[in-house]
């Protein structure tokens, strides 16, 4: 580090800020949805509808407390930076948070569930898996420009029931919006039916490419409100919960807590590129920091 | 609302007794294994080698989950390495599975066949790492989280998801 960057920022006080937001990210549950969790306990009308989403909620505040994992799969770290007009996001100050994100996965603890190797190794897993919580890197970083005049860092903590019923997929609009809200709801029914952590909160992003929807989706993650919905996401949660999934797949009327969507740019011709990931019970595991 | 404790090993009669949608407390000795090992546990059970492991399956628990310092939890029973490993697993000994997620009918029929039992757990890792009294890795620990463990355990809370041929509706 040079001392030019060494006056920009303190070094230290980066990576302890990263690494308590990383915990909290973990293991805490935001005031939002533990409104949603309790509306939703007083919504439902069976009896172990009830009782499951108590539970979710009861592990909540027990993970909060002690500041410990709420799921025992602490999920992949992705990193999301808004940087105001004034503010600069320097290579050095990234190696920070990215060591920030270390120290986070030795505290909160993260599972040891890096898988070391070559690319053939790490495909088969016959590279093996790290014994160390810190072993696990972090996402491709996702940087946007903000009119806030602010260097603000938020850790997302991805886990694998939702990656492994996440799709990525276009859709033919037809110029007809219901059309592409009704082909979400399809997916996402299949989804929510498999993941087994239900309630969801259900993640998707519109864009010109793969790459763009996924970028729209987490940054869906990012700015979602439980408390704030429009009128799409509204009907996107009211037709998936008529599936009666429930919380953890045994029935109910809450299958969604929330949806979080986020247009972005669009092209002209007659494919959306649609990125949906059925968030677990937990998620959107998210805090964020400012530095 | 009532909730049961029941202790691991099961012997038939309670076994017998379990129905869809009851809530149970699992206590007792239970086994974790998750998509590394228990393809590899078939494997053995296949080739006529399991004995060597010294695993005691009768009337037991498998828990789809690692093991690890961030603790325990469900992962998704309906992977291919979970759910297809069910039926040997079953007809070696296994009355219980702990998981999560929807399985297939045929699964479902099959357990019926053996008096076992699917349940659902939820992943609540911070109440459930309070419940667990002591672990020990029993086979393949070069695996680490993804090894064979035995937890002794004080009342993990579950939901019978699919007994008797039965599905919780």
């Amino acid at each position: 580090m040079t001392e030019e960057d060494e006056m920009e920022f303190n070094y230290n006080e980066v990576v302890a800020k990263v690494a308590d937001c990383l915990v909290r990210a973990g293991s805490t549950f935001r005031q939002d949805k533990k409104n949603a969790y309790k509306c939703a306990i007083a919504n439902e009308e069976l009896e172990r509808a009830k009782w499951n989403l108590e539970t979710i909620l009861d592990n909540a505040e027990v993970a909060e407390h002690d500041r410990s994992p709420l799921c025992d799969d602490t999920g992949i770290p992705h990193v999301f930076v808004e940087v105001g007009p004034n503010r600069c996001l320097t290579g050095a100050m990234m190696t920070a948070i990215q060591d920030g994100v270390r120290q986070g996965l030795i505290d909160l603890p993260g599972r040891p569930m890096a898988i070391m190797g070559d690319d053939a190794g790490r495909i088969d897993m016959s590279g093996g898996i790290s014994p160390n919580s810190e072993d696990l890197a972090l996402a491709p970083f996702l940087v946007k420009e903000v009119e806030e005049d602010v260097l603000r860092v938020h850790i997302l903590m991805l886990g694998g029931g939702p990656a492994i019923r996440g799709i990525t997929h276009r859709i033919f609009h037809k110029h007809n919006l219901q059309v592409v809200l009704d082909e979400i709801v399809a997916r996402a029914k299949d989804g929510t039916r498999l993941l087994g952590c239900t309630p969801c909160a259900l993640a998707v992003g519109v864009g010109r490419s793969q790459f763009e929807a996924t970028s729209m989706m987490m940054e869906a993650m990012v700015y979602g409100d439980f408390s704030k919905q429009n009128e799409m996401e509204k009907y996107i949660t009211e037709k998936v919960n008529e599936s009666g999934v429930g919380p953890l797949g045994l029935k109910g009327k809450t299958t969604v807590l929330a949806t979080f969507m986020k247009v972005g740019p669009q092209r002209a011709s007659g494919v959306r590129v649609v990125a949906i990931r059925p968030g677990c019970c937990f998620e959107p595991r998210h805090a964020s920091v400012e530095l | 609302m009532e909730i049961r404790t029941i202790t691991a090993p099961f012997t038939d009669e309670v076994l017998s007794s379990l129905k869809a949608g009851d809530i149970v407390n699992v206590s007792g000795t239970i086994y974790a294994g998750r998509d590394a090992v228990l393809p590899r546990l078939v494997k053995k059970i296949e080739d006529g080698t399991f004995a060597e492991t010294g695993i005691d399956l009768q009337g037991g628990v498998i828990f789809h989950t690692a093991v690890s310092r961030a603790g325990v939890g469900p992962t998704s029973s309906n992977k291919a390495e979970l759910e297809g490993t069910m039926p040997q697993l079953t007809a070696a000994g296994i009355r219980m599975f702990l998981g999560k997620g929807e399985l297939k009918k045929e699964t479902i029929e099959m357990f019926d066949k053996y008096n076992a039992v699917y349940a659902v757990i939820a992943p609540v890792t911070a109440l459930l790492n309070s419940k667990v009294l002591s672990q020990k890795c029993l086979f393949a620990p070069e695996l680490g989280m993804e090894a064979f463990y035995e937890l002794k355990v004080d009342g993990f809370p579950c939901i019978i998801a699919a007994a008797h041929g039965e599905i919780l509706k």
